[in-house]
């Protein structure tokens, strides 16, 4: 027996529940490990599954804990490393953790895994949650939504209801063309106030186009419904549902490495993460340009429609503004070129 | 030594061995914490933030055992699984907080109600729990503290900072830092804060100098560029390239000195107020706590922290978070009376504090 006795480690013993301590050694004695005292009578002791030894951080004190609720704690980590490696527990955490020159493919692959969580991961997660978000749920955002437009913002529309008829069959026309169907959609024409011309589409297939924009738009109904098709392009795309989805995910993520970036550079990242949402936003409006122009065609309408509208705000409004980091539209001379080009390249494919 | 002893006989009238006073000191290093921590950061990513919660306890065991107080560390005891319950109720409560908010924006007075009651329960098991998995020397720490008082200290007080712009803010932080203070305990012992609302008002009375200097420069600014500022509300709207890009720069400047008043502010604030709460602190009723922060030198270890940080990309994170423990824990400290060896052999752990630690699970994250 005597000759199973070693040594492991030196250290302080305390009794259960305690903060009184004594000098204390930690020995390992057949199938367990013991705690002596200076004096080499027996502390507490336990069979090694019994005993709760604390997993390395570092090199902050190592706590052996017995059944009894004594604690043996000792600074000599390596020691008790090489003990629990004769008896085949090694810590993988901990090795990585070292300062090694290995870290600096640690630091690589939390980049690269960081960038693949954006670009992959977010987006497939994103994809997953449109697909299992029953249809009630946008029903319910845009009822209340156009409840509280209708509320703070928007008034009942002054056009005639020959005007609204007009570019009613028109809409119905192209709607038709489209993956939702003529009964997809709702059309509702509001006086804009404050927000002016514009027009935009909550994600059940509401639609709100406000006086405002059929004024600037004048006799040419066709660029009305060019504008529509753009809208009904963010309905079928579901843009709002993503976007939402897709915010979350990043703020989410972001949250929870929080803690190991400190708060001040979390706030960076948060507004950081803005930014890329905004590009986001610059992407879904140039996919619902192009969507625009292939239900037009579609239709057998006008297809670069839309486009007559940019040169409007252009010419009306003085929009000569290029994109910047900061807007949450490409900029208007931009997009107005990137529709041509793709109503004259469909155009090309069709003959 | 001749200034030293100077320096004590002109300090407190109180007769207190100077031998007795014990400052914390911080033993870890921005190298050995860097692998920790981009290990950390690298399982939270790849495991979509599950593991952020083993990373917490792998983060809170290295920066409590390097806080040693009388040559012992303080040693964190909290279970990833633990932490892991708690983020999962607290993240459904917000998705189901942010579900009914969209969709049934009437239900607010319900929901109003829930979160009143919710969170304030939620701190409560927070404090409870940050205090339970501590310890020093072997005997845990408890907080005691009732959801009254957490409502006191953090919905009433946040509200009525706000409401009154931030002149009640000192009545807030007495109530926080009371309701923590006071119901902390370590062993049988309670420690007692009671720091006084005019001391508080004094650190106060600063901030606001610097908000108030502040805004001032930031109108006198806006007033000479008033002509940039006139085009974008008279509607005409007709912006030069050159003006656009005068404006953008007047907005990012001003963003950016609206943000660091405010935080220069918070900063000396946060520091001012440690130092009066910790030093109106004592344990058993006699033994007194110390908080001597430098207001400036926090913010300045606060800023370039930041700075260092974003131009590393994030790699100096480590470094700057040790520097700022360091810095904290040199400059508190425990003034012992009596014998230190004598006092902590009599204390003993309370049987509560550990039974149901095992069935505890964090609520809000609050760290000592």
């Amino acid at each position: 027996m005597a000759s199973s006795v070693t040594e492991i480690a030196v250290g302080e013993w305390h009794p259960a529940g305690s903060s009184r301590s004594v000098p204390s050694r930690l020995i390992e004695d057949g199938g367990g490990v013991k705690a002596l005292g200076e004096d080499g009578v027996e502390l507490a002791g336990g069979v090694l599954a019994a005993v709760d030894i604390s997993a390395r951080v570092g090199a902050i004190p190592r706590r052996v804990e017995f059944p009894d609720g004594s604690l043996f704690e000792t600074t000599d980590n390596d020691a008790m490393d090489r003990f629990l490696k004769r008896k085949g527990k090694t810590s993988l955490v901990h090795e990585w953790e070292r300062f090694h020159p290995r870290l600096i493919a640690v630091v690589l692959a939390t980049v690269l895994c960081g960038v693949a969580i954006y670009r992959y991961a977010v987006p497939a997660l994103v994809e997953v949650a449109v697909l299992v978000t029953p249809p009630i749920v946008p029903k319910i955002m845009s009822a209340s939504t156009l409840e509280t437009m209708d509320r703070t913002l928007l008034d009942t529309s002054a056009l005639s209801a020959e005007r609204q008829n007009k570019i009613r069959d028109g809409f119905n026309a192209i709607a038709r063309q489209s993956d939702r169907g003529e009964g997809g959609y709702r059309l509702n024409f509001r006086k804009g106030g404050t927000i002016g011309p514009n027009a935009f589409a909550l994600p059940d297939g509401t639609l709100i186009v406000t006086d405002e924009l059929i004024e600037l738009a004048g006799d040419d109904t066709e660029m009305i419904i060019g504008v529509l098709a753009h809208e009904i392009g963010h309905v079928e795309l579901e843009h709002s549902l993503r976007q939402i989805y897709r915010a979350a995910g990043v703020a989410g993520l972001i949250m929870m490495i929080g803690g190991d970036i400190g708060s001040g550079a979390e706030d960076i990242l948060v507004q950081g993460a803005g930014l890329l949402t905004l590009s986001y936003s610059r992407g879904a409006e140039s996919a619902a340009d192009r969507h625009s122009v292939e239900l037009m065609q579609k239709a057998g309408r006008d297809s670069t429609a839309i486009a007559r509208f940019f040169d409007l705000l252009e010419d009306k409004l003085d929009d000569h503004g290029d994109t910047s980091i900061l807007s949450t539209h490409p900029g208007t001379p931009e997009r107005r070129k990137a529709i041509l080009d793709y109503a004259a390249q469909l155009r090309a494919g069709a003959q | 030594m001749v200034v030293a002893e100077t320096a004590s006989m002109q300090g407190t009238s109180t007769q207190r061995v100077p031998d007795n006073f014990h400052r914390l000191s911080f033993s870890g290093s921005g190298k050995e914490y860097f692998g920790i921590w981009i290990v950390n950061v690298l399982l939270t990513i790849i495991t979509l933030g599950i593991y952020s919660a083993w990373a917490k306890v792998r983060r809170n065991r290295y920066f409590y055992g390097n806080t040693v107080l009388l040559g012992r560390a303080f040693e964190y005891h909290a279970k990833g699984k633990q932490i892991l319950i708690g983020r999962v109720i607290v993240f459904a409560y917000l998705i189901f907080y942010n579900v009914m908010l969209t969709f049934v924006p009437i239900a607010g007075i319900i929901l109003a109600l829930l979160l009143v009651v919710f969170v304030p329960w939620l701190v409560v098991r927070g404090l409870r729990f940050s205090a339970r998995v501590t310890s020093y020397r072997n005997v845990r720490f408890d907080f005691v503290g009732g959801v009254g008082g957490a409502f006191l200290a953090f919905i009433v007080g946040p509200v009525i900072s706000v409401l009154t712009l931030g002149i009640l803010v000192p009545l807030a932080s007495r109530w926080s830092y009371r309701y923590i203070g006071s119901n902390l305990r370590y062993g049988q012992r309670a420690f007692t804060t009671d720091p006084s609302v005019g001391a508080i008002y004094k650190s106060w009375f600063l901030s606001a100098a610097i908000i108030v200097a502040g805004l001032l420069i930031i109108a006198f600014i806006g007033f000479l560029n008033l002509a940039v500022i006139m085009t974008l509300f008279d509607g005409s709207y007709v912006a030069t390239p050159e003006l656009q890009v005068s404006m953008i720069a007047l907005f990012v400047i001003g963003y950016l000195a609206f943000f660091s008043i405010f935080g220069v502010a918070t900063l000396f604030y946060r520091a001012g107020v440690r130092n009066v709460a910790w030093s109106a602190t004592t344990f058993d009723g006699k033994h007194q706590l110390t908080s001597d922060l430098s207001r400036g030198r926090y913010a300045w270890i606060t800023i370039t922290n930041v700075i260092v940080t974003l131009l590393t990309l994030g790699l100096m994170r480590p470094w700057a978070a040790v520097r700022m423990t360091r810095y904290v824990n040199e400059h508190t400290g425990v003034h012992f009376e009596g014998n230190v060896g004598e006092m902590f052999d009599k204390i003993a752990q309370e049987g509560s504090a550990v039974g149901s630690e095992f069935m505890d699970f964090e609520g809000f994250d609050f760290g000592f």
